[in-house]
């Protein structure tokens, strides 16, 4: 198996320097972040420029150009609802050191973006969902099967298509936690990749738990066949966690310094 | 429908080494995919065979190719010439057995003084291997480092006790390539790599020598060892892996007792020279079918063979 793929996600609108960065244009504070991620171990680097209605065009544009001229063409995910933005930071998108992944597809509003990754020759995250939450594996696996199709007809590789099923946060949802696992072993066993916002699990919970229980689950996720997530590199833990459970399952192969690699 | 050729497809690539300075450098490694699989990638530089000298008299080898060096055998830098001259291997090895503490216990000013008149007196490629004492190989090293600078000569070798002084004598001070020698332990030679890494010294001028067994002695170990560290390079494109790798061949397979054992000991075994050239040939051939990048050799037919069969399979 391909060691675990990590998509950084400390380049969010969420975060009001980001947001204010992104307003602003300021490269600084975008590109502290990308710096310290990359050297984490981050495997792609995700943007999210929030909805970005007004400028997003633009915004994602300078971005993209932003961290992949400094950074010797970083892979990228594009991340925002901005269809149009996201063509944008394709159209300047280098894929020299990895195809971009469009952040992201769903099997409602947004299955034409499968459209757009196969013209791209672009990695695409598919949101196991139509409208809101699934409510059971069987509607996640239908959904996933529908984008599978679609996607193929569009003439993309299952390969490059990261299914997310959608992580819930065990604070409400606990008796939920054992099936999203399963829907993971579901997808892998039928030869697909998955991906998804990890940390969603822990939210609400103290700051000092958060790395246990993300570690945790990814320990978890992984032994189910969990290909990738999107998550803090910087958490030492769990990244800690990612690269002992890659040893275990035999995608690196292990020297005593396998941490600081 | 017609056929098509399913190909298995390597994420990674050996890096190409190169050792020696001028028209005489040669390149190790570069391959991309299982040796000789050409069906499936790019199988990199030809592999690369060097023979064995020393910087003493050759005692305990056999009296046949005793006799085939008399003349030159006290003096290593004419020694170093005849065999450039004789049989032109891709580079010679400098077997620094004189420096072992438990022998000769030369110095280090004495072994720098060698090194460098058989570096001057060939064209060849030069690779110089110590006494398997780490301590004293690292001493050595430094001075020859220096001695030899600006030949492009590869060390044998670094070791976990010693791989700090070596590395930063051979590597960082003066530019010539290390050995990174790990005793069939695949962990232990990613370790050693990453800690080379760590220490300044650029990967592409890192060797591995990742052991090295005669043929019947542990050597099933040490080919599913060169596959391993092959397959974490081709399959999960491991960055700590992409070192081509060199093994000694004949510094093991001519002290196995199928090469030692005196004719009138054993004679329904043969002549022992003979017998030597089969081990050594043996080994080798297995050796580089695994992957290894290059080998050292003693006997002139034991070269001749090998050459044979790599031009052969090109």
């Amino acid at each position: 198996m391909d060691k675990f793929m990590v998509i950084g996600e400390r380049i969010h609108c969420i975060s009001p320097t980001i947001r204010k960065a992104l307003e602003e244009r300021n490269p600084e504070p975008i590109l502290k972040r990308a710096k310290e991620q990359i050297e984490a171990g981050a495997t792609y680097l995700d943007v999210n420029i929030g909805p970005a209605e007004k400028d997003g065009e633009e915004v994602m544009t300078w971005a993209v150009k932003l961290i992949q001229d400094e950074f010797d063409n970083f892979p990228l995910a594009l991340d925002t609802a901005n269809r149009k933005a996201i063509e944008a930071g394709l159209k300047v998108y280098n894929d020299e050191n990895g195809k971009a992944i469009i952040n992201s597809a769903d099997a409602g509003g947004r299955m034409d973006m499968f459209k757009l990754a196969a013209e791209n020759n672009a990695k695409i995250i598919a949101l196991c969902s139509k409208d809101g939450i699934p409510k059971d594996n069987d509607e996640r696996m239908a959904y996933a099967t529908e984008m599978l199709e679609k996607a193929m007809e569009f003439g993309m590789d299952p390969e490059d298509i990261l299914f997310d099923p959608l992580f819930l946060v065990v604070k409400g949802m606990q008796d939920k936690q054992t099936e999203v696992l399963e829907a993971i072993k579901q997808l892998t066993d039928m030869g697909l990749k998955t991906t998804g916002g990890l940390s969603n699990i822990s939210n609400g919970a103290p700051n000092d738990i958060r790395p246990i229980m993300d570690s945790a689950y990814a320990a978890m996720a992984m032994q189910c066949g969990l290909s990738s997530a999107i998550i803090n590199p910087c958490e030492k833990r769990l990244m800690e966690t990612i690269k002992t459970c890659d040893v275990i399952k035999n995608n690196i192969l292990y020297a005593d310094s396998y941490l600081e690699l | 429908m017609a056929f098509k050729m399913s190909v298995q497809k390597a994420k990674g690539k050996v890096e190409e080494v190169q050792l020696g300075s001028g028209d005489n450098a040669i390149t190790i490694g570069g391959e991309a995919t299982l040796p000789f699989y050409d069906f499936d990638g790019e199988t990199g530089s030809k592999a690369k065979l060097g023979m064995e000298i020393l910087d003493i008299y050759p005692e305990d080898w056999v009296k046949p190719l005793k006799e085939t060096y008399k003349d030159v055998a006290e003096d290593p830098a004419k020694w170093a010439k005849f065999v450039e001259e004789e049989f032109n291997p891709d580079f010679i090895c400098l077997r620094l057995e004189g420096a072992d503490p438990n022998g000769l216990d030369k110095s280090p000013e004495e072994c720098a003084e060698v090194c460098k008149s058989v570096a001057e007196a060939i064209n060849t490629p030069l690779v110089i291997a110590g006494t398997n004492n780490h301590e004293k190989d690292k001493e050595v090293f430094e001075k020859v480092a220096q001695a030899v600078d600006g030949y492009n000569c590869l060390f044998l070798s670094a070791t976990e006790e010693n791989y700090k002084g070596v590395g930063a004598a051979a590597s960082m001070a003066y530019s010539h390539k290390v050995g990174a020698e790990s005793s069939v332990d695949i962990n232990l030679a990613k370790q050693l790599n990453v800690l080379l890494g760590q220490l300044g010294v650029d990967y592409g001028d890192i060797v591995m020598n990742v052991g090295n067994a005669a043929a019947g002695y542990g050597f099933e170990y040490l080919v599913s060892t060169i596959d391993r560290i092959r397959l974490a390079l081709f399959n999960q494109n491991d960055k700590t892996l992409t070192m081509p790798i060199i093994t000694p061949v004949s510094f093991e397979t001519w002290t196995v007792k199928e090469s030692m054992a005196p004719e009138e000991e054993v004679p329904e075994w043969g002549s022992r020279e003979q017998r030597g050239i089969s081990m050594e040939v043996s080994t080798a051939t297995s050796i580089l079918s695994v992957g290894s990048d290059a080998v050292v050799l003693r006997h002139p037919k034991s070269l001749e063979t090998l050459k044979e069969l790599v031009d052969a399979l090109e």
